[in-house]
């Protein structure tokens, strides 16, 4: 194991060039990859890297870089792409079409807000955007994180069980542009750990027609099918962490990482970085004494209601900061943990969009505002600045 | 034409088990898309074909899920996509060491217009990948719109007095990013047909073929005629048949003749054509001069 | 009082306007006061895939947004969908209206249960112009019948189709509105099962489906129309006098060989080498290739064809009971006759007055035209068959009716014994002669020695024989030969060819000219010295298109040693008994005498019509009409129908590449001249044969399958030996491509 100081753009492409050499013996791997800030470094060390068996197609747009990896995945290799903010937009059409056709596909997405006006700075309203896109979707708290998210989405991802794509979303510059000491593990863990691709469904020479006309029926089937895999990455989850830190000594967090919960009363959800800022507020309030706690929700699709309801059950008082805002609504997060805590007083709050600095200050307040409340307000949108 | 066409040779010798489209697909009957897959699997016989099919008419043909008419493997992609697709699978087979011919088969919306990006930019990589756009001049899948690929004074859903201005010069799109071989095909000519077919078959990088096929239901002809409508356009010169390689050594297939019955007789079979949008004369001057630019190019390659 | 409502569901194809047709009935109902809905099924189907759309009525507002799934009322608009699916829910005692055009008793299923109405909309519409060929649109043509049924006044279909902009299709509607065959009565069922959910079919899963099975979507029944394969009639055959399969031979020497040509042609003539050489060729005048890039060098073929393989052969032995015919005269006609029988296995005897057998074609054909070894050979083929020839014994009236007690049957084949003589002043002049005494002599090389000639020879007419003489007279010694004929060059008889040959050889043609008179010589009175010629105009066309020369006053004199008079015959009928009268079918009436043996004429003695070729197919006919009338089951020849024949304008010229046709070679003009040496050496090969067409007759050529959209034609194979193709009917479009792209009209499309 080698620890290295690097921003989570590089320890993405290191994760995905590892995950990438790991199936040289069977159909190799590749994908189609397009620039868009704050992702771009991240593609620009993958196509510094050599592989034995492997093709980086340099395409001309973010649809045609799924559609790249589409076509490899469906040919039996494993792939790999990466974008962010419009790009993820422009590409949204083949992000559905990937998990309709079932294939296995990881990406790398930096959280950025959507444009015009043009922003580049993080806020997750672009991979929230594709949450029904039918893909495993997870949020990372940091760069190991993000580079063991990497090389574990492909293990669940690509079991038989499973046959999902994974999304793996950091945010931009908090995470992208920041170098952590990231330890990258060696080539042999990550063939220890991922098995070769084998896609029961692989176009070989057969007739055979994939991705082609459904009629009603077909297609209640066929969402029917895919909404049983999604509910069967729980359990392959588990399976995947034993695995993953047999080989490399260290665990990857559940789908809901609770922080000071046992005897939580009051409680912020979050997802990404901003669950790592309200960590520290909560050992704040808990040095005065205030039964706080945080939950991060780590994995978003498939959504675990079930570990969240039970996480949620005794607190009184639910906050749920949403770095997005589903316009005309609210909280896209808010809108679904609501079900979560049906005892508790759930509020709202949207902060840190378009990348603004979500300090510890900002969140206590919330937290000191949500203790006083005695009703749940319509969700509100806190300026940061 | 020596008897009989193509020398006889593909049943005898090089049948394939499968038909790339088999019987049962649910095309109109007469569809020039067809009569192409007809010769195309005449020509692609000993190969091994993977098929990338974005949303055209050639999507909807093989029915539904779980079964196809097509008697090879295809893909479908998304409408704009189909070029990219079958970059990963060309990729996936070049690093496997498979020969194996990716197709990809594309209607002229999903050329000419929404894919033209991705087609320009998989050509520009020269992946190695047969592309055949089979041109109806119209959005036949989605029941007759006007494409980029309509020609002048044909009336369609969204052009309903008849398109006031011309087609896109595919080829010439094609041959200017040097790929290794751009061809348009007769269906009127078997043998062009089938010929260009295994050519472009048997070579490697990005190939480019360009058809002409009638759509009876959206040109508002006989289903009986459609072969004998692209003899007429390639005899009047309106549909010009011949080969680009690295779009530079330009070589003419058949010489037009010109003949103004032959355009008369054209527009006159289809219902879609508004004489009064259709000057002949304008008409037979602009087929005149591209292939004087045409007859030019191929005499300095010579 | 809960609302009145009614529930249409129409059955249909894609492109036969099934949601136009439910639209109309909506907007029928609309205007009588009605709520109304109406909607289609809309899936990725096509043009003549099974469609659905229906129509709902009521008298308040709908508020059902489901498909119809137990109508009142049902429309098919094609019979072939007939069945338990298109008629599941079927209100019992409702209209079902079927566009056919069979009769009730042969609709599929049991469909007592309704009220049926049946009514040809196809061929109403398709009568109206509405549509195309392949896909006729009926939607408002039944929606006519409909309305009917239903006790709809046509006068608001008609304000209806007004509204909808159909005015121009309520014809066709009106008139099966008045064609509608309604059975009123019906039977009741009992109760039906409920089919409003069916069971829910299985799905494989996503990640599993690696093969695709075909669809098993049988578009055969989307068509009602089918190409068929068939064998038409080529003009080369129909034009052929003799009744040679033409097309057939022509093709044989393409693709199998000459060999095979050579078998094919031995089924109706033993004189193809002859033919080959002296035949006028109508059949080169038929050929549709004329009309492209020139007639296919059929003479030249039938020559090499034989010349290489001769034709004659037995197709089988004499039988144990075979007739005996008797035939005067040993031309084509007799010869051909002679054929026939023996190939039928009857006893031929031919009674000849020259030496040899041949006829004409030994004394009237010169031998550089046909070389005596060739007609020997023809002639020696026939013998072989077991044909008896009595040659040197003339037939009289009194031997003719013995012969025609002893034998089953005798043919008059005596040809044209008469010549026709000018009766203008100084015809008893030396130095004017019969053209075919002439050609006898230079034939036969008679008693009188060869023949010389010398000076200036004028041949009379414009015939073969006019031909004959003057290139003979060439060879036998003439400085300067002239052909005056009275019409013009182009009216001439003869053929075209021998014209240009004659031509080449120094003949010089005086055309427009009549005789008026022959003027003895200066030297020697007695003898010809100059003849006189009147010119002559060309006056209005006759009834039969040909203009009737008019003789003007204006003469010239040519001066000349020798006339040889080419001006036509006629039949000698002197050897007939008393009372025997021949008729114009060939057949003669033998009187009271009533013989033994049926007899008939054959040939030039009762056609008239002066080419071997017609002679030859004379003798195979009346030869077939003895043996039938002897009591033997044989097809007797008929000529083929030229009206039947392909026409050029069936043909596909794009299909072929344009190559000229290979000529005969000809020995040099001058050499050729000195001698009666065979002036036509023919065509070096038969590859001529590949420039045939084949038109009607299938060459295999693979055409139909390769343009087949669907790839359903397949080449068919009996005893592992390829015959034509197979369509695949149950996938079959009825596009037609196949048969509009077949080269020569060997397919058609068939109406089901």
């Amino acid at each position: 194991m080698t620890i290295q100081l690097i921003s989570a753009n590089h320890a993405s492409a290191m994760a995905a060039t590892l995950a990438g050499r790991a199936n040289r013996n069977a159909r190799g791997f590749g994908g189609g990859v397009y620039p868009i800030t704050p992702q771009t470094e991240c593609i620009e060390l993958l196509c510094r890297q050599q592989f034995d068996k492997g093709s980086i197609v340099r395409v001309e747009s973010e649809h045609s870089a799924m559609a790249v990896c589409m076509g490899m995945s469906v040919s039996g290799a494993r792939t790999f792409t990466a974008s962010s903010s419009n790009g993820l937009a422009y590409m949204a059409e083949n992000v559905y079409a990937a998990a309709f056709s079932r294939l296995p596909i990881v990406m790398m997405a930096v959280n950025r807000t959507l444009g015009p006006p043009w922003n580049i700075w993080v806020d997750h309203g672009d991979t929230l955007m594709l949450r029904d896109a039918g893909w495993i979707q997870l949020y990372c708290q940091d760069n190991q994180e993000v580079a063991d998210s990497i090389i574990f989405s492909y293990r669940l991802a690509e079991d038989a069980r499973v046959l999902l794509p994974a999304m793996v979303c950091q945010d931009a510059f908090v995470l992208s542009h920041t170098m952590m000491e990231t330890d990258l593990p060696e080539q042999e863990q990550v063939d220890r750990y991922l098995p070769d691709l084998d896609l029961p469904h692989r176009v070989k020479f057969d007739p055979v027609m994939i991705g082609g006309l459904d009629f009603p029926r077909e297609t209640e089937v066929h969402r029917r099918q895919h909404q049983e895999a999604l509910e069967r990455v729980f359990d392959v989850y588990g399976e995947c962490q034993d695995e993953f830190e047999e080989v490399f000594g260290r665990r990857p967090p559940d789908p809901v990482v609770p922080y000071c919960m046992d005897d939580a009363e009051i409680a912020f959800v979050s997802m990404g970085t901003t669950s790592s800022t309200t960590d520290t507020v909560v050992d704040k309030l808990r040095a005065e004494g205030i039964r706080a706690g945080s939950v991060r929700v780590r994995m978003y699709r498939p959504f675990p209601e079930k570990a969240l309801t039970e996480m949620l059950a005794n607190c009184e008082r639910v906050g749920v900061l949403d770095r997005d805002i589903s316009l005309g609504l609210g909280g896209v997060l808010w809108s679904e943990v609501r079900g979560c805590a049906p005892r508790a007083l759930v509020q709202g709050y949207m902060l840190g969009l378009g990348g603004g600095d979500v300090r510890p200050q900002h969140i206590e307040s919330l937290f000191r505002e949500l203790a006083a409340s005695s009703s749940a307000a319509a969700p509100k949108l806190v300026e940061v600045g | 034409m020596a008897e009989p066409i193509l020398k006889g040779e593909y049943q005898s010798e090089v049948d394939r088990s499968e038909p790339i489209l088999r019987a049962g697909n649910t095309n109109c009957g007469g569809c020039g898309m067809s009569v192409a897959y007809n010769m195309l699997s005449l020509a692609a016989a000993k190969h091994q074909l993977q098929f990338v099919i974005p949303a055209c008419c050639g999507i909807v043909t093989p029915g539904q899920f779980p079964y196809s008419a097509y008697g090879a493997p295809v893909v479908a992609s998304t409408f704009a996509a189909a070029a990219a697709t079958a970059s990963g699978l060309a990729a996936t087979a070049q690093m496997n060491g498979e020969d194996t011919r990716v197709v990809c088969w594309a209607g002229d919306g999903g050329t000419y217009d929404i894919g033209m990006a991705t087609v320009s930019a998989a050509a520009e990589r020269n992946e190695d990948i047969l592309y055949v756009c089979y041109d109806n001049e119209i959005y036949g899948n989605t029941g007759g719109q006007r494409s980029s690929a309509t020609p002048l004074g044909a009336a369609t859903t969204t052009t309903p007095a008849g398109k006031d201005i011309g087609k896109k010069d595919i080829l010439a799109i094609m041959a200017a990013h040097r790929v290794p071989y751009a061809a348009s095909i007769s269906l009127g000519h078997a043998d062009d047909a089938v010929d260009k077919f295994k050519k472009a078959l048997n070579m490697s990088g990005f190939r480019f073929l360009h058809i002409l096929a009638p759509c009876p239901t959206g040109w508002k002809s006989e289903a009986a005629e459609g072969i004998g409508l692209i003899r007429l356009a390639v005899s009047a010169g309106l549909f010009q048949v011949f080969e680009v390689w690295d779009g530079q050594r330009f070589e003419i297939s058949i010489e037009p003749e010109f003949s103004r019955s032959a355009l008369k007789s054209y527009m006159e079979k289809q219902g879609r054509f508004k004489e009064e949008l259709v000057d002949l004369d304008a008409v037979e001057q602009a087929v005149r001069n591209s292939w004087d630019i045409l007859s030019q190019r191929a005499k300095m390659s010579s | 009082m809960a609302n009145q409502s009614l529930e249409i569901r129409l059955h249909g194809r894609g492109g036969q306007g099934g949601v136009t047709c439910a639209k109309i009935l909506a907007t029928v109902y609309s205007r009588l006061g009605k709520s109304v809905q109406t909607f289609g099924d809309y899936s990725g189907e096509r043009s003549g895939a099974p469609v659905r759309a229906y129509t709902r009525v009521s008298d308040g507002p709908i508020t059902n947004r489901n498909k119809v799934y137990e109508p009142d009322h049902l429309l098919v608009l094609d019979d072939n969908l007939l069945g338990e699916t298109t008629v599941a829910g079927l209100a019992e005692g409702g209209a079902l209206v079927v566009n056919t055009a069979k009769c009730e008793d042969d609709l599929a299923g049991d469909l007592g249960a309704w009220q049926l109405a049946t009514v040809d909309a196809t061929a109403i519409a398709r009568r109206h112009g509405i549509g195309t060929r392949s896909v006729v649109i009926v939607n408002t043509t039944i929606a006519g019948a409909f309305c009917r049924v239903l006790g709809i006044d046509l006068a608001v279909l008609e304000e209806t189709y007004e509204g909808l902009g159909f005015s121009s299709n309520f014809a066709a509607a009106k008139e099966a509105y008045e064609a509608v065959c309604v059975r009123e009565d019906w039977e009741s069922r009992g109760a039906t099962a409920d089919i409003s959910v069916a069971a829910l079919p299985e799905v494989g899963e996503l990640v599993e489906h690696t093969h695709s099975p075909p669809t098993g979507l049988l578009t055969g029944s989307w068509s009602s129309q089918r190409p068929a394969y068939m064998e038409k009639l080529a003009p080369c055959s129909a034009w052929c006098p003799a009744g040679n399969d033409v097309v057939g031979f022509v093709r044989a020497a393409a693709t199998e060989g000459e060999e095979a040509a050579a078998h094919i042609l031995g089924r109706t003539t033993p004189l193809s080498a002859t033919c080959g050489r002296v035949c006028p060729a109508p059949c080169m005048e038929g050929c549709n290739r004329a009309e492209y890039d020139g007639s296919v060098n059929i003479r030249g073929l039938e020559r090499i064809v034989a010349d290489n393989f001769p034709v004659a052969r037995a197709n089988r032995a004499p039988a144990a009971d075979a007739r005996s015919v008797a035939i005067i005269g040993g031309g084509p006609a007799g010869l051909a006759a002679a054929y026939e029988l023996a190939r039928a296995g009857q006893r031929a005897t031919i009674f000849e007055h020259e030496a040899e057998l041949g006829g004409v074609l030994r004394t009237g054909i010169p031998t550089y035209r046909l070389p005596r070894e060739v007609l020997d050979q023809e002639v020696n083929g026939i013998l072989a068959l077991g044909v008896q020839a009595r040659c040197g014994e003339s037939v009289d009236a009194e031997q003719l009716g013995a012969l025609a007690e002893e034998y089953d049957g005798v043919l008059l084949a005596t040809g044209l014994q008469r010549l026709r003589g000018l009766d203008i002043p100084g015809a008893e002049l030396g130095g004017i002669g019969q053209g075919i005494e002439f050609l006898h002599g230079v034939n036969l090389e008679s008693a009188a020695g060869p023949l010389e000639l010398s000076g200036h020879v004028v041949v009379l007419g414009g015939g073969n024989t006019a031909m004959d003489c003057a290139r003979s007279a060439l060879r036998c010694g003439a400085e300067r030969v002239t052909v005056a004929y009275r019409r013009t060059r182009d009216a001439m008889p003869a053929i075209a060819e021998e014209i240009v040959e004659a031509d080449h050889e120094g003949v010089v043609f005086l055309t427009q000219r009549q005789p008026v008179a022959f003027h003895p010589s200066v030297q020697d009175g007695a003898r010809l010295g100059s003849l006189e010629l009147a010119e002559v105009e060309m006056g209005e066309p006759d009834e039969s298109g040909r203009r009737s020369p008019v003789v003007t006053d204006r003469t010239e004199r040519l001066a000349c040693e020798h006339v040889l008079l080419a001006l036509g015959q006629s039949a000698d009928l002197s050897c007939l008994p008393a009372g025997w009268q021949l008729e114009d079918d060939g057949r003669i009436d033998t009187g009271a005498s009533a013989p033994k043996a049926a007899v008939r004429a054959a040939g030039d003695v009762t056609t008239w019509e002066g080419t071997v070729t017609h002679a030859i197919g004379s003798g195979r006919r009346a030869a077939g009409l003895l043996m039938v009338a002897a009591g033997i089951d044989v097809e007797v020849f008929e000529r083929p129908d030229r009206a039947r024949a392909v026409p050029a304008t069936a043909i596909r010229f794009d299909h072929f590449e344009k190559r000229e046709p290979a000529l005969d070679r000809a020995a040099d003009a001058a050499a050729r001249v000195t001698d009666l040496r065979e002036a036509n050496l023919g065509l070096e090969d038969s590859a001529e044969a590949l420039r045939c067409f084949s038109c009607g007759k299938c060459t295999e050529c693979d055409t139909c399958l390769v343009y087949c959209p669907e790839g359903i034609i397949s080449r068919h194979t009996e005893n592992g030996r390829q015959r034509g193709y197979a369509v695949d009917e149950s996938f079959c479009k009825g596009c037609g491509i196949c048969v509009e792209e077949c080269p020569r009209e060997s397919m058609e499309m068939i109406e089901l």
